[in-house]
């Protein structure tokens, strides 16, 4: 069963880039309902800002990742601000055009800037294949399962156990009475924004790395990865997202390795499919109850 | 809708085009001689397959650039470049726009095989001539007699692969991995019958969808099935990516590929990881020709790189077209019949001759990465 | 049909074919946004797959005049059915799911009916399918968007269609009423899916090619962004946002060469501008929560007390479309 295990490895691999996507998106989707198309955007925003910092500037990789995560962060606020925060008031579908509408924008601006041409990522140290026993992997792939535990560790705790997080919990459920118990609801939905996108960028990055390629057209599929991991776990819950991310992986992987590779996506969509009718609020989502 | 033109204006622009043509029999050539002539590009400027249609875009304004700077020509050219997104849609309106609007004479175009199924067959109608200059699915030739091609189709690329690294290189267990779209099926199924043909073994036959950046589930696969080759049915950025991660996968076999390949971007992006690979293709990036090296001069310094496949079939599909218009002026017909008759056209990716149903016949070369650098070996 | 080919004939001598063209895919996207309008407008369900439904259609059809001769009208209507056999079937099942976990099914639906078709052999897989004669024209569409909105209109003044509204508004109250929330969410379901798959079929009989690329994710946004822009809840909205956005990326096309250039920024730029400018889309009934307003009432607010003051946010895990407009 080694071919077996394997591919069962390179789905936690997988699974664990779309977490990493994942989770910055549930940030913003978890607090605001919100369907950010826009997320693969700044997914890709941070990819570039990475490379160029790194390749162009030549600055060491651990000073040009928060740098990225800075720069995406400060677009992903201002994509809040224009786009978004207009519209507040608005139906959740208005906000979702508009973000398709900023998704079209970020993409066709980045292909004025850089180009169509794929660029090259080249990870900061000599990546080397590691042998478990009948398995093998290297240390970029577990270096971004690695980031992926990191981020969704931090990211719980700031949201179950800072008074940030509680904000930002209060906004999510009921944005009104969040703002009567004093809680300024601009500040912390820009503030959703700030670290959903940083982390956006964060996985941009590392992605970008992994797979080796930065591209205007990068977030597309990623984003709508990201969306379909969030919703799986259960919207709005962290680790519901990092597993939503692990499951689409493997569930994808484990398409090619016992079906057919041309079948792949239409294996793992009806996988999913399956999973949310039997489990109608997602992996780990909280079973709501109807108001009557 | 205040920019609905009516016919009424076509048959105005039809007029003074009649009166100038008049005017230019009577007068003599050289009077009015410099008449601007429009030639359309239609493609993928935005969108997943951009570069590839950037590429194309940029071969065709270098061509006219140099026709205009030339002095050589009876007509002043004019590039006018349509976005189709890669999308059928749009590419209607593209064509549509360039054909209705811009009154093109001829058009180097479509990119891609589905755009150019569903835009082609209306410049077909309207018979206006164009050359595709990488739209490789087979049934593109059955447009009709205004289509042209000038790439080398598919299944002759992988069958004429197959027996190199079969007969010359003695590798018979092959694995295949094919994007999911026209392009990576024919390769696939020309790799079929050549592997058939030659009497190799097909070992893993595994596919991958365009955008996609992870394959080590497929490679995984095809490692198990222990090949000696693999052949990478897509383009040069899956390509390189392919490598790299079967490199780390530990599936150190020989990589082959098409004209997809060819593209300076293989070693920017795949390293040492495409050491070895192997492409068919009609354009020699290393050659010794003076006039391709011209070009691959000119285009490197217009455009801040070197120029890939795309670009290259896409500078002598204008400078085809260019000629043509120059032997019989600007006459849509007339330039249809004289791009057929094109013979041995001196083209930076070979001499190029249309056959009866539209497409290019022009050498193919094997090239090897050897040191980061195509080296032709056959 | 002699007098529509008359017709024919007169509208292709007086308007530009780039124009007419533009027309032509004008209406056949007018027909796919006032489908989704019923689904996801009127009773209140986000579906993102909708461009599958126009891909079973255009295939049906398609396949029928390739493969069986069939004539114009039988095709396109067999892609109707078709259409809206698997949307009874896909919609039986997942309309139990609420809000984006229905979004994520639909859209799964949309990439599992691409990917069949990509590797089927009846449809010509990744070659795509040709050979399809070019037998839809501009009189043709003209009547069928007539038809669907005459159609779609008397349905939603209907019981059916106020049962839609009800529970759109509010599901349990609907059901508590006595309305069978289930069956009427799959008969919206299946009726969008019919309108959907002519539509497809009327695209199949135009562009004469077909392709598993044509209809994508994105095409399925592409449509929603018609509806909601239009205004949800609202046909004529919808005919508007249509064609709205089907003409948009023209016109930037035809401008002047500095916009046409980047047209896709400024296509971007502008859908966010109308959003903004028109949150409940160009026919939203409702007004009074145009920027403008909220602006001035921030501003009243700030002067007043700190805090907004009036406000009417949307609560967590509240169901995918909240459109507030009715016909």
């Amino acid at each position: 069963m080694g071919v077996l295990g394997q591919q069962l490895l390179n789905g936690l691999v997988t699974g664990s880039a779309y977490a990493l996507i994942a989770l910055g998106y549930t940030m913003v989707y978890g607090v605001l309902q919100l369907i950010n198309f826009a997320h693969g955007e700044i997914y890709m925003v941070g990819a570039f800002v990475g490379l160029l910092l790194v390749t162009v500037v030549k600055l060491p990789f651990l000073a040009a990742l928060p740098l990225a995560m800075l720069a995406a962060a400060l677009v992903g606020v201002t994509v809040e601000f224009v786009a978004y925060r207009p519209l507040r008031r608005s139906s959740r579908l208005a906000v979702l055009i508009s973000a398709i509408g900023m998704s079209i924008f970020l993409q066709n601006v980045a292909l004025w800037i850089f180009g169509p041409a794929t660029r090259s990522f080249p990870p900061p140290f000599q990546v080397s294949v590691l042998q478990i026993g009948p398995l093998r992997t290297n240390t970029l792939a577990l270096l971004t399962l690695g980031v992926a535990l990191v981020m969704m560790v931090g990211l719980h705790y700031l949201v179950r156990h800072t008074k940030t997080g509680k904000a930002m919990r209060a906004v999510a459920q009921d944005r009104d009475t969040a703002a009567l118990m004093g809680i300024n609801v601009n500040r912390t939905i820009a503030l959703t924004f700030l670290i959903g996108s940083s982390l956006a960028a964060a996985a941009g990055v590392m992605v970008g790395m992994l797979f080796n390629a930065v591209v205007p057209t990068m977030g597309v599929m990623p984003g709508l990865k990201g969306f379909v991991a969030a919703v799986l776990g259960g919207i709005g819950n962290i680790p519901g997202a990092m597993l939503g991310g692990i499951v689409l992986g493997l569930a994808e992987t484990m398409g090619v390795a016992l079906l057919s590779s041309q079948w792949r996506d239409a294996i793992a969509f009806a996988i999913l499919i399956l999973v949310l009718l039997y489990k109608p609020s997602g992996l780990l989502g909280a079973r709501v109850e109807e108001k009557v | 809708m205040s920019k609905v033109v009516v016919r009424s204006l076509r048959a105005r622009v039809g007029l003074v085009a009649a009166l100038a043509a008049l005017l230019v029999l009577t007068a003599g050539a050289g009077v009015f001689a410099q008449q601007t002539v429009v030639i359309g590009t239609l493609g993928p400027l935005t969108g997943d397959y951009a570069s590839y249609g950037v590429s194309v875009a940029n071969g065709v304004e270098l061509a006219v650039n140099e026709a205009n700077a030339s002095g050589q020509y009876n007509y002043v050219f004019r590039v006018q470049k349509e976005d189709t997104r890669g999308d059928s849609v749009q590419a209607v309106n593209a064509i549509n726009k360039l054909i209705e609007l811009d009154r093109v004479t001829a058009i180097v175009g479509a990119v891609l095989s589905g755009e150019t199924m569903t835009a082609g067959p209306i410049a077909q109608d309207e018979g206006v001539p164009f050359i595709t200059p990488s739209a490789t699915a087979p049934a593109v030739s059955e447009i009709g007699d205004y289509e042209f091609r000038n790439v080398i189709t598919d299944d002759k690329q992988s069958a004429q692969m197959i027996d190199y690294v079969v007969n010359t290189l003695g590798l018979q267990r092959i694995a295949v991995l094919y994007t999911n779209n026209d392009y990576g099926v024919a390769l696939r199924q020309g790799v079929e019958a050549g592997v058939r043909a030659a009497g190799a073994q097909l070992v893993a036959v595994e596919s991958f969808l365009d955008g996609d950046s992870d394959f080590t589930a497929q490679l995984t696969n095809i490692a198990a099935a222990n090949p000696e080759a693999l052949y990478i049915a897509g383009y040069y950025t899956e390509a390189a990516q392919i490598a790299r991660q079967a490199q780390r996968i530990g599936l150190n076999v020989r990589i082959m590929g098409a004209d997809g390949f060819d593209s300076p971007l293989l070693v920017e992006l795949g390293g040492d990881a495409v050491e070895g690979a192997l492409f068919t293709s009609g354009f020699d990036s290393e050659t010794d020709d003076p006039a391709a090296r011209a070009f691959i001069e000119a285009y490197e310094a217009a455009y801040g790189v070197k120029p890939d496949m795309f670009a290259a079939n896409a500078y002598d599909s204008a400078r085809i077209i260019i000629q043509a218009i120059n032997q019989v002026g600007p006459n849509r017909a007339a330039v249809r019949d004289a791009i057929a008759a094109t013979t041995d056209f001196p083209g930076v990716t070979g001499p190029t001759t249309f056959l009866e149903n539209g497409d290019a016949d022009k050498p193919l070369l094997i090239f090897e990465v050897q040191n980061g650098r195509f080296v032709r070996v056959r | 049909m002699p007098v529509l080919d008359l017709v024919n004939e007169a509208l292709r001598e007086w308007i530009n074919p780039y124009y007419y063209g533009i027309f032509l895919v004008m209406g056949i996207n007018m027909i796919l946004a006032m489908s989704l309008n019923l689904v996801t407008g009127f009773t209140g369900q986000l579906h993102l797959g909708h461009a599958g439904f126009m891909a079973i259609g255009a295939y049906t059809a398609g396949i029928l005049a390739t493969k069986g001769g069939a004539a114009f009208l039988p095709a396109v209507l067999a892609g109707g059915v078709a259409a809206a056999f698997f949307g009874f079937v896909v919609g039986l099942p997942t309309l139990r799911l609420r809000g984006d976990y229905l979004a994520i099914a639909t859209l799964g639906f949309g990439e599992i009916v691409r990917i069949a078709i990509l590797n089927l052999d009846i449809t010509g897989g990744a070659f795509g399918l040709r050979g399809i004669p070019r037998l839809t024209n501009l009189p043709i569409v003209i009547i069928a968007v007539l038809l669907t909105y005459v159609i779609l209109h008397s349905l939603i003044r209907s019981r059916v269609g106020r049962a839609f509204i009800a529970i759109r508004e509010d599901e349990v109250a609907a059901s508590a009423m006595g309305i069978e929330t289930t069956r009427m969410k799959v008969t919206a379901f299946v009726l969008a899916a019919f309108f959907a798959g002519v539509a497809g079929g009327l695209y199949a009989f135009w562009f004469r090619f077909i392709s598993p690329g044509s209809f994508g994710f994105l095409l399925s946004i592409e449509i929603l962004s018609m509806v909601v822009l239009g205004g949800l809840g609202n046909l004529l909205g919808s005919v508007l946002g249509a064609g709205f956005i089907t003409y948009l990326p023209e016109l930037l096309r035809t401008s002047v060469p500095a916009v046409a250039q980047h047209r896709m920024v400024f296509y971007g730029a502008l859908l966010v501008l109308a959003m903004i400018v028109r949150p409940n889309g160009l026919l939203g009934t409702s007004s009074e929560q145009g920027w403008l307003e909220m602006w001035l009432a921030r501003r009243k607010a700030k002067h007043a007390a700190r805090g907004p003051a009036r406000l009417e946010a949307a609560a967590p895990g509240q169901d995918g479309a909240d459109g507030r407009s009715g016909e």
